[in-house]
């Protein structure tokens, strides 16, 4: 699973900071981007492995983006990563391979991205 | 329950002992009563009962006319509801016994208190009084609503040897020898009943008096529906109102949740990483710690500003900045007409700059309606001004509706926006409470002073916005 890649979608740059500073670390290949249009284009070019999602990007729906994702390619693994516990309830999220909420703790989310990585292939 | 004033119909005395009995107990009960003087008691209980809007309030008005001299002059007076299949005892106004009768009595004849006089202005306290007072009574004539209760149509009187067991037990509990029983009928099962008796004086009581004491009855049935209604509707509202808080408070704990939760991981999650392994350069660091303490006091200020504006989010409130000067000069503006029909004058003034404070439109409209509608109601009968006025007071702006009518009743002034005291001025009585309630949503707050003699004074006390 190292080497894989890995896209952070936040609109909160000091997780992007934190995600590559982690991640990379741990052999993955990270991108970011912090807006929704970021994320579509470069899901749409190809060659991303998993999407780390946050679900409140400013004005815009992480879970509109997750349907989207889900929409055209079912396999690509979404891991929803938000500060908010109750979207857990919404049945929109329950599309997503995994549900994390935010933590200073980054195994939870480290574990969700190797399982969901695993199960993908 | 009140001495009489002292002018004893000389024909209605006489012939039998129990006729002059009570002239030497000197009780209230003193005569048939005239049907002009029924009429005005009439009226009198009617336009009371308009305004009451509290169950105890209205029973007490309708209870002190059955037993005030110059009412129907019964000497204690008691209303049992029907509660499943009893009827239990709910009210009760005058003496417990005929020593405590004799004694109240002369003090009142000592003192010229005239009953009635006390229905214009219940004061709440005096009526929750009566009601404990006559506890144990009501408790003691609480009865199971038998069979032939069904069958009343009229008043009557009942006695001791009464067919009824409910009557009889009334009897016995209040050693009557007669005991006017008025009962109010709901689809062929008793609603009500009035009970009353001359227990001490003894007074006959004549049929006049009896059909009287049946109209009242009604009366106090209809205000007793209406004002039973207007409390659900009030308990409604206010369990309405739990509900909308909890739900704001709840959202107000999830946003507080996520916007401290989402500093606190990054700055958490940034130092863990660094403590994990070394940034590759120096500037790595100080941008992860920079990142880090940014985040941090984003969540200190947060916890602030949550802090200040907890009361609003949870009253579910969003305030935002009004310029008051403006908004009052509408409102007012909207009343000119009808002041100018009462012949009110309305002045209206504020300074020239704008003052902006803390607040929510249509609850600030609101409650300066209510307070201007309260100040042309004082000046209903008399005419005369209504000054709206609003004023800097350090972290506040202050909105004034003052009025030189009549002021607050005595029973009012303790807490005139408690609710449930009706006056003229005031209306249903509801419309102070509500601007109490939507004023402390906005974290304003609203007083009342009468330290300008001759004027009532209103203020709100807005936040100022900075």
């Amino acid at each position: 699973m190292n080497g894989s890649r890995l896209l952070f979608v936040d609109d909160e740059e000091g997780f992007l900071e934190l995600y590559r500073a982690a991640f990379s670390r741990d052999g993955y290949t990270v991108e970011t981007t912090a807006t929704i249009e970021g994320a579509r284009d470069r899901v749409a070019q190809g060659g991303v492995d998993l999407v780390v999602l946050d679900i409140r990007l400013g004005e815009a729906s992480g879970l509109a983006l997750l349907r989207e994702i889900k929409a055209k390619d079912s396999r690509l693994p979404v891991v929803l990563s938000t500060a908010y516990a109750r979207y857990q309830d919404d049945f929109s999220s329950w599309l997503a391979d995994a549900y994390i909420v935010k933590s200073s703790d980054l195994n939870e989310l480290k574990q969700a991205v190797r399982r969901c990585l695993g199960k993908a292939r | 329950m009140s001495a009489s004033r002292g002018s004893p119909a000389q024909r209605e005395r006489g012939a039998r002992p129990e006729r002059t009995r009570h002239l030497r107990e000197r009780g209230p009960a003193l005569r048939s009563i005239r049907p002009r003087r029924v009429l005005d008691l009439l009226r009198r209980v009617s336009e009371v009962l308009e305004t009451v809007v509290d169950p105890e309030v209205a029973a007490w008005s309708v209870l002190v006319a059955y037993t005030a001299g110059e009412g129907l002059g019964f000497n204690r007076a008691f209303l049992l509801l029907a509660d499943g299949d009893q009827l239990r005892g709910w009210f009760g106004v005058g003496p417990l016994t005929r020593d405590e009768a004799r004694e109240v009595w002369a003090e009142m004849r000592q003192h010229g208190v005239l009953p009635l006089e006390r229905l214009a202005e219940p004061d709440p306290r005096a009526v929750e009084a009566e009601q404990r007072r006559n506890a144990a009574v009501l408790v003691s004539l609480t009865h199971a609503a038998e069979r032939g209760c069904g069958a009343w149509r009229r008043a009557f009187i009942g006695r001791s040897n009464h067919p009824n067991p409910c009557v009889r037990h009334w009897v016995s509990v209040l050693d009557s020898r007669e005991l006017v029983v008025v009962p109010l009928m709901a689809s062929g099962r008793p609603w009500g009943v009035v009970l009353a008796d001359n227990f001490v004086t003894h007074a006959p009581i004549y049929h006049a008096t009896l059909e009287a004491a049946e109209t009242l009855a009604h009366y106090l049935r209809a205000a007793l529906e209406r004002t039973q209604l207007l409390r659900r509707f009030q308990e409604e509202r206010r369990r309405r109102l739990v509900a909308e808080h909890a739900t704001a408070l709840l959202e107000t704990a999830r946003t507080l949740a996520h916007d401290l939760k989402n500093p606190l991981a990054l700055a958490g999650g940034l130092a863990r990483e660094l403590m994990a392994a070394s940034p590759a350069s120096r500037e790595t660091l100080l941008r992860q710690l920079g990142i880090a303490a940014a985040a941090i006091s984003r969540a200190e200020q947060r916890v602030g500003e949550l802090v200040d504006g907890l009361a609003s989010r949870a009253d579910g409130i969003a305030v935002e900045p009004v310029e008051v000067g403006a908004l009052v000069d509408r409102v007012v503006e909207a009343f000119r007409t009808l002041a100018s029909s009462r012949g009110v004058r309305l002045v209206c003034y504020h300074p020239a700059r704008p003052l902006m404070a803390s607040a929510v439109v249509r609850s600030l409209e609101r409650c300066l309606e209510n307070l201007v509608v309260n100040a042309l109601e004082a000046l209903r009968e008399s005419g005369g001004e209504v000054h709206a006025a609003v004023r800097e007071d350090g972290q506040w702006v202050r909105v004034e509706v003052a009025d030189n009518g009549q002021p607050l009743p005595p029973a009012l002034r303790p807490d005139p926006f408690a609710g449930g005291i009706t006056t003229r001025r005031g209306g249903s009585g509801l419309g102070l409470a509500s601007v109490r309630t939507l004023a402390e949503a906005m974290g304003a707050k609203v007083e009342y002073d009468e330290r300008e003699p001759g004027w009532v004074r209103f203020t709100l006390f807005l936040r100022r916005w900075s």
